[in-house]
């Protein structure tokens, strides 16, 4: 990765935490005053008995500093204590901003989820990405802000004294300061090998475990755990680069610390009982220093990592919104009438249309079953009418009114879907049906739990509608949750519902009373019932098939 | 994440001392060489002192000593870079035991293991890779911390007692300062790190759900509620906080009192002219040095939180014996007699019985098709067979032993399978024929691809056989996969033949042809085949009805 790509990035996190900056910078004022009163601390205890020695008694100077140790004593700890609360809760607002400014944004760019944006747990990367923006500021602005400071403070007390004792001490630890940003880019690279080398290692993990029958039915583990074991060694080299890298930045700074110290000594022994006064604050001011500058070089690493998962999150949340919003919309039709004309689509332009010239009507309060077999793309006709996708050619209107001239919520607050990947949160079972139905009362819940077949099994859970439903609907079986998804559809006030798959995860006998149950369940309103085959008993008013991108009319 | 229960984290405690233990020589050469690091430290602090001494009239050292004095800051900086590269390879290596186990425990518990293939695969590389602190920065700066400052605090008493006592005294108030102000910071840090997982699994959560949201319009909503978790939750971690960071405090009151002290002990001491000038600055150069290790400690403190976390969700993987039980095949018989005796399975008591009583016997040369509406028990007598699951009750024989002495690695090596969906790995078409019999030779994998009608499409694409399939490879057709499945059976040339379902995502077309091939795999051998599809019935003579588990009707062809 390119420095000036990591600074433009880690800027635009900057702009995102605006709105906080009291906060933070009150954290990093907080950290300059602690590391100065560190600094002060060992350089007025050190020249206290320093300068006792030289004159051999308690007198002066020597007094003087050790009697402005006991409000030292007092000032750092506390000092220390208030920026560690300060920073923390700086980190925690800018963190609590920066999250919810990327989930409005995937909301607008990647409404439909990541989808298939590469294997692995993508989002789970991205949420942790959010997390570790908090190495910018707790482990490289606040250190480095600090460290400036000090050496700032170094320069000028010691070129008061001597300018070349300045120019011995602080140089070297003016250079130390330098260390981050040029270690950030190697350190940066180096991270950017061990994480494709750690995607390596979970394709590593997930090939044989996806194709888990056919490892195992092939003898296969051990090759498989081979394959592992490789992946886990190249994996484990390129840490060990990352480690490498930064073992030496550390020394790097560990080396110019030890140059400041050793330098006022040397000033020291070659000028002679006239330089000794500035020596001693020289060398206790270094070693001092040292220990602020220690955490220095560790903040390259903070910035290249910071600057990585600052990448990831605005690729995500830079990618262009699938639909755009119409610049003058119109208003919202009366009617709810679909009606696609000559609709084609696909997914990208090297991709094969899923629809060439699809056209169908489904007049209000008509229920339309479209059948075909997995990838006809009987989902996507979903995604079409959600405008989660639009088409390249042709119009779908909404009682007359051409989607694409409709703002998308507008759009939705008519067509409610249950999706094949509906998913329940780990929240209440009230709260998980209320996303569908905000206002909805107690007994409404409970008539859609009773027409998708779920309110036995709500009523006999001994917190009933308060029951949570853990992730994903983690607490029910696949059948249940589905059924619950389903009383969340049944719930919304749309005028048009999209049933997608409403049987799958459901045993067969389920699947029949629920189709069996579809003209009443959904009380009249327009109904897409989205199949890959009929059972016979869901009467609907029109049957349409997927073929090779078009719907042809079909018998039941 | 919630706070694991006392016997999870009991659990996972166990796992990582016993992981510490078995990498005990790679974790104890961090230490040292930490250990060799801070001794260079002391003999420098002790030179820098002599020479300041000097500068301050007492005593006669010059460039020699300064020269020494750098010559040890050179050596200590090596150590320490030689101590991280230490610490990665102990991480590293530790990883990598427990992700060998890990993983070979997973793949053991085959399809019986129902969590999806994104959690197992995160157990094996997030899991084990948020450990890494553990091993590589945890357990050295807890060494250290006690080690370090003890092997200074003994330099400083040689010189000075009384400043060493301070120091020794110094040294065990923190352990004591920290336990009292956080009755366990430790406590309230997993407090604080148990709220901010619980924040960001909400978040997980949410974002994983954002199309719902989308569709529900009830994105802004849900924003807000997590702006306003957020802040609840910063206002707790807050109140937490207060109480955590004054264990950093004790740490930071402890550093300025000892500075103090030593500094109006030595102030004293020059009343009376200082007996040793030397030893003063000595005493007061050390104190950094003395603090570092305990800094580093808390520093690395909140990998041992992390690391309790993963190790509780990996402790019930890798708990029980490493090696399989069960027999080992002395050599694969030519043929296989198939009997089930009254053979029972229960997966779940909830979900009621999945077979009852079955029995019925294959020998050599016959297909057995097993018939029935889904969730009749179809794919589980093949379950049983492929050693997936173990009966809770009848007998299975193959030759007439019982197979559930074998190990089930070795029960599969008796059979070729080929499942509703092949897999494709990502890997050359070859090379996933091959997986069948890797000793294979080519013309032994070009002959079962011909076998399999896998040649035909093969042909057609840029690279022939060596054309990359799999997840991000050509893509296949399932009719062309499946064909792939079928060439791998072919390859294997094993006795027993268990197919499941393998026409059941195939269009009629694709069907016929792919039908033709399995006649030909079955031919001659123990065949075994679960199926919904009438065409591939109508091609075998021998039917076993299933419904709920129970054979309810047995037939031979134009009966």
């Amino acid at each position: 990765m390119r420095q000036a790509l990591i600074q433009t990035d880690l800027i635009r996190v900057l702009g995102l935490w605006r709105a906080r900056r009291g906060w933070l910078l009150g954290g990093a004022a907080m950290a300059v005053l602690a590391a100065l009163a560190g600094v002060a601390l060992l350089a007025l205890a050190g020249r206290g008995v320093s300068e006792g020695l030289r004159s051999g008694a308690l007198t002066g100077a020597a007094v003087g500093s050790l009697l402005l140790l006991r409000p030292l004593m007092a000032l750092r700890p506390g000092a220390r204590y208030l920026e560690r609360l300060v920073t923390h809760s700086a980190t925690f607002r800018a963190l609590a901003d920066t999250r919810i400014w990327f989930f409005r944004r995937l909301a607008e760019r990647l409404p439909a989820g990541l989808g298939l944006r590469g294997a692995g747990d993508l989002l789970g990367r991205l949420v942790s990405d959010v997390e570790a923006l908090d190495g910018l500021y707790l482990r490289a602005l606040v250190p480095g802000a600090a460290a400036i400071a000090v050496v700032l403070a170094v320069s000028v007390l010691l070129g008061a004294a001597g300018p070349a004792l300045a120019a011995i001490v602080a140089l070297p630890l003016a250079l130390a300061l330098l260390l981050p940003p040029l270690l950030a880019p190697g350190a940066a690279r180096a991270a950017a090998r061990v994480a494709k080398a750690r995607g390596g290692l979970r394709a590593a993990a997930v090939d044989p475990l996806l194709g888990l029958e056919d490892t195992l039915a092939a003898n296969a583990e051990p090759r498989a755990a081979a394959r592992l074991e490789e992946a886990g060694r190249a994996l484990a080299e390129t840490q060990d680069r990352l480690s490498r890298r930064s073992a030496w930045g550390g020394a790097s700074g560990g080396l110019l610390a030890q140059a400041a110290l050793l330098g006022a000594l040397g000033y020291g022994l070659a000028g002679g009982p006239g330089a000794v006064g500035a020596t001693i604050i020289g060398l206790f001011l270094a070693l001092a220093a040292g220990e602020v500058l220690a955490a220095l070089p560790r903040a390259g690493t903070a910035l290249a990592a910071a600057g990585a998962s600052a990448r990831r999150l605005f690729d995500a949340a830079d990618t262009p919104a699938p639909v755009a919003e119409p610049a003058s919309p119109a208003e919202a039709p009366r009617g709810h009438a679909l009606r696609a004309e000559g609709v084609r689509f696909a997914w990208a332009p090297d991709r094969a249309p899923v629809f060439e010239d699809l056209s169908f009507e489904l007049p209000e309060g008509g229920r339309l079953a479209l059948l075909g077999p997995s990838g006809a793309g009987k989902s996507t006709l979903a995604s079409l009418l959600l405008k989660l996708a639009a088409p390249q050619e042709g119009r779908l209107t909404l009682g007359g009114v051409d989607l694409a001239a409709l703002p998308a919520d507008a759009v939705r607050a008519r067509i409610a879907c249950l999706t094949q990947d509906a998913r329940l949160f780990d929240d209440s079972i009230a709260a998980n049906l209320r996303l569908a139905a905000p206002e909805a009362d107690d007994a409404a819940l409970w008539r859609a739990l009773e027409r998708a077949g779920v309110a036995d099994v709500v009523r006999a859970l001994p917190e009933g509608l308060g029951t949570r439903c853990g992730e994903g609907g983690a607490r029910f079986s696949g059948g249940q949750g589905r059924r619950l998804a389903l009383a969340r559809a049944l719930l919304a006030p749309a005028d048009i519902l999209i049933l997608d798959e409403p049987g799958a995860g459901l045993d067969p006998s389920a699947e029949r009373a629920f189709l069996e149950t579809l003209e009443s369940a959904t009380e009249g309103r327009s109904v897409i019932l989205i199949a890959h085959r009929l059972l016979g008993v869901e009467r609907p008013t029109r049957i349409l098939r997927l073929v090779g991108g078009r719907a042809l009319p079909a018998m039941g | 994440m919630s706070k694991p229960p006392p016997a999870e984290a009991a659990r996972a405690r166990a796992l990582l001392s016993a992981t510490a233990r078995s990498g005990r020589a790679r974790l104890a050469r961090p230490i040292l060489l930490g250990l060799a690091s801070i001794a260079c430290g002391i003999a420098q602090a002790w030179l820098i002192a002599t020479v300041l001494a000097t500068l301050l009239g007492h005593g006669t050292a010059g460039w020699a000593e300064l020269a020494g004095a750098a010559s040890l800051a050179l050596l200590s900086i090596a150590l320490g870079v030689a101590q991280e590269a230490a610490q990665a390879d102990a991480g590293a290596a530790a990883r990598a035991g427990l992700r060998r186990r890990a993983f070979a425990r997973l793949l053991r518990a085959g399809p019986a293991d129902e969590r999806p293939v994104g959690e197992r695969a995160t157990l094996v590389v997030d899991r084990i890779e948020a450990l890494d602190g553990y091993f590589s920065r945890w357990l050295p700066a807890a060494a250290l911390a006690v080690a370090g400052p003890l092997l200074i605090a003994i330099a400083v008493a040689a010189e000075d007692p009384l400043s060493g006592l301070i120091l020794f005294v110094a040294g065990a108030m923190v352990p004591v300062g920290m336990a009292v102000t956080g009755i366990g910071a430790a406590l309230a840090s997993r407090q604080q790190f148990d709220a901010l997982q619980a924040l960001s699994g909400r978040f997980l959560d949410r974002m994983r759900g954002l199309p719902q949201l989308v569709l529900f319009r009830r994105q802004e909503a849900e924003a807000e509620a997590l702006a306003a978790a957020a802040d609840e939750l910063r206002r707790r971690t807050m109140r937490v906080l207060r109480v955590a960071f004054l264990s950093g405090l004790v740490l930071e009151v402890i550093f300025a009192a000892v500075l103090g002290c030593l500094a109006w002990r030595h102030g004293n001491l020059l009343v009376g002219g200082h007996p040793a000038p030397q030893a003063a600055l000595f005493c007061l150069l050390m104190v950094p040095g003395f603090f570092a290790p305990l800094r580093a400690f808390s520093a690395a403190y909140h990998e041992r939180m992390a690391a309790n976390g993963a190790a509780a969700a990996l402790a019930p993987l890798l708990e029980g014996p490493d090696e399989e039980e069960g027999l080992q095949l002395a050599e694969i018989p030519p043929s296989v007699v198939v009997t089930f005796e009254h053979v029972a399975l229960t997966y779940d008591p909830a979900r009621g019985p999945a077979l009852t009583d079955l029995t019925f016997r294959v020998l050599p040369g016959e297909a057995l098709v097993l018939a029935g509406p889904s969730g009749s028990g179809k794919s589980s007598v093949l379950r049983l067979l492929m050693g997936f699951h173990a009966p809770d009750g009848g007998r299975i024989a193959l030759n007439g032993r019982d197979a559930t002495t074998l190990r089930p690695a070795e029960l599969r090596r008796l059979s070729a399978y080929v499942g509703q969906k092949a897999h494709l790995f990502r890997a050359s078409i070859r090379e996933n024929i091959l997986l069948a019999r890797p000793d294979a030779t080519p013309a032994e994998v070009e002959a079962a691809a011909r076998a399999a009608h896998v040649a035909e499409f093969a042909a057609a694409l840029p690279q022939g056989l060596d054309t990359l399939v799999g997840e991000g490879g050509f893509g296949l057709s399932g009719g062309q996969a499946q064909r792939v499945a079928i060439a791998r059976a072919f390859l294997r040339n094993a006795p027993l033949v268990l197919l499941d379902e393998p026409t059941a995502h195939l269009d009629p077309g694709t069907e016929a042809q792919v039908l033709d091939s399995l006649r030909r795999l079955c031919a001659g051998r123990t065949a075994i085949i679960a199926t919904h599809s009438p065409a591939l019935r109508a091609r075998f003579s021998r039917v076993l009805e299933l419904e709920q588990g129970r054979a309810t009707l047995s037939r031979m062809a134009g009966e």
